[in-house]
């Protein structure tokens, strides 16, 4: 029963890990480029945006096969051995959430009151200033973006189980164990897992917008 | 008396979505002095100031800022930017607190936080928002979030500030605090100040100098008495009505909308118990609201009524032309005196 305990444990942690390493990743990747798109203006920016929007969509099994090639010890990042270890699921997921989370940052900066830059501006902020303000006064729907990217990763199984290769006590996501479960049989197990996988998510969505309350 | 705040020379500037162009030849303005800017919706008041505010370069031309082009480099534009202050209309109260708003430019300047405190309570004070600290920006009035937008401009202490309509969401009795916040910060902290205003009363009684813009040029530069309107003609004289059914007739043939410039000394006065002796065009009567006497022997008056125009007298003139405060006349000015800008 505690063998069980701590096997689950270490699912859930290592669930909570690469999601939450691949949305930090992302979202320092992405909130710049966002702030990039939404203020600057150059030749081919609207076909920049529609194919991230494209991306938005990507099934995870098409991006864990591409990464797979890449990954995979006779492809070009073989010697790296990032294949079925956490770092590949994260890889993955990076590149999962990353059309999303550019999508949904773009939007909220796009959405701030352009008489913020301005004011910050003629009050004397430099560029790097005037994003910090941008950031701020868009915080809120950023965080949806953050949550948005967390929760897509968290809860996808294509990556997970291309890169990671379900691997128990090593790369066995909460996804990845319900899939196995699910090919094992054992439905139960696997609609137990459903559940605690949903009630995570719920219970960061909860903590945030508790903390978002009392922020305000 | 020091470098120019502003000399701009042939500068040109255009929007690339119309076909709006701002031009000006030359212009010098001098530290210390407040000038205001007039002019209808779209003549490019707005467009000048963030000009002026180093929000974007010209087109064309250049600003000179205390003698230097700052558009050479990024790090003189901020430099530049941080010793003048644009108040953007209509304003915007970033998230946060009153106390937040404030800190802004105090924080990005890098002044001690232990100043911080005393210096927004000062500028709150100015702006007759005490105690208003930990309020929340977006639960102010629209008026309140005006007065603070001055009031973050203000903790900074620029050397210039630029004011895009400064009164515009004011109630009518708050307009004469601004007003003389305005006159205050000029005189006691020695600030330039330029602002942009549709009251013309406000523009001419608070400026040392008055810029005119219509349809992005600079018109006129001094205390005229300005009509805008679209001009009809019979072939030989054309006329103006500025108010439905008072007319202003000049010589010569125009059509389309055109702006009327009349020079205070130009406009005569008379007393209103000649009313059935005198006829003619561009004779008109109204009352003396202000009366004002200015150093060189000279009376500004400003006469509302069926127009409102801004006279200049010879005090010696009051008694004899029966001007006195309240009091009915008529004001009368030939139709060649009137300056047409097109």
């Amino acid at each position: 029963m505690i063998e069980v305990a701590v096997e689950l444990f270490q699912i859930i942690w290592l669930s909570i890990r690469v999601s939450g390493v691949a949305v930090l990743i992302a979202m320092v990747l992405a909130i710049p480029l966002a702030l990039f798109l939404a203020y600057k203006n150059f030749r081919g920016k609207r076909l920049v945006i529609l194919i991230n929007q494209t991306l938005m969509a990507a099934p995870t099994v098409v991006i864990g096969l591409l990464l797979y090639f890449l990954l995979s010890r006779t492809g070009p990042l073989g010697k790296f051995g990032l294949l079925y270890t956490p770092t590949g699921i994260i890889i993955g997921q990076v590149v999962l959430i990353l059309p999303i989370l550019i999508g949904f940052s773009y939007t909220a900066i796009s959405q701030v009151d352009k008489r913020a830059r301005l004011t910050a501006i003629s009050l004397g902020a430099s560029s790097y200033q005037t994003g910090w303000l941008v950031l701020g006064e868009a915080k809120f729907p950023l965080l949806v973006a953050i949550l948005a990217g967390f929760a897509r990763a968290f809860s996808e199984v294509g990556i997970a189980m291309m890169l990671g290769g379900n691997i128990r006590q090593y790369t066995r996501t909460i996804t990845t164990a319900i899939a196995l479960e699910s090919a094992k049989g054992e439905f139960t197990n696997g609609v137990i897992l459903g559940v605690l996988l949903l009630t995570i998510t719920l219970g960061i969505n909860l903590l945030v917008n508790i903390g978002l309350r009392a922020k305000e | 008396m020091g470098k120019s705040v502003y000399l701009i020379e042939n500068l040109r500037f255009s929007y690339k979505e119309n076909h709006f162009e701002l031009s000006v030849e030359k212009l010098e303005i001098e530290p210390g002095t407040i000038i205001s800017m007039l002019g209808p919706n779209g003549s490019g008041k707005t467009t000048f100031l963030l000009l002026l505010g180093l929000i974007f370069p010209p087109s064309q031309g250049q600003i000179m800022v205390y003698g230097e082009n700052p558009w050479t480099s990024a790090e003189k534009v901020l430099e530049r930017r941080r010793e003048l202050v644009l108040v953007p209309y209509p304003s915007y109260m970033f998230k946060g607190s009153v106390f937040d708003n404030l800190c802004f430019g105090l924080k990005i300047r890098g002044v001690p936080e232990k100043e911080w405190k005393s210096r927004v309570g000062e500028a709150l004070e100015m702006v007759d928002l005490s105690g208003f600290e930990e309020v929340l920006a977006s639960e102010l009035s629209s008026g309140q979030a005006q007065r603070l937008a001055l009031a973050r401009a203000l903790v900074i202490k620029p050397r210039v500030l630029l004011f895009d309509e400064p009164t515009a969401s004011i109630d009518s009795n708050r307009v004469s605090t601004i007003e003389g916040l305005i006159t205050e910060v000029n005189q006691k902290q020695g600030a330039t100040i330029i602002f942009s205003t549709h009251n013309f009363s406000q523009g001419f009684r608070l400026a040392d100098q008055v810029i005119y813009l219509s349809n992005g040029k600079i018109t006129e530069y001094g205390h005229e008495n300005y009509f805008s309107g679209k001009a009809e003609t019979d072939g030989k004289i054309s006329w103006l009505e500025p108010k439905k059914g008072v007319k202003i007739f000049f010589p010569g043939v125009y059509q389309g909308r055109v702006t009327c410039a009349i020079k205070p000394n130009q406009i005569e006065l008379l007393p209103y118990e000649q009313k059935k002796m005198i006829s003619g065009p561009n004779l008109f009567f109204g009352r003396v609201t202000r009366l004002e006497m200015a150093d060189n022997d000279i009376a500004l008056i400003r006469v509302s009524g069926q127009l409102n125009f801004r006279v200049n007298l010879r005090i010696e003139e009051l008694a004899m032309k029966k001007v006195s405060l309240s009091r009915e006349i008529l004001v009368r000015f030939a139709p060649e005196v009137v300056e047409v800008i097109k």
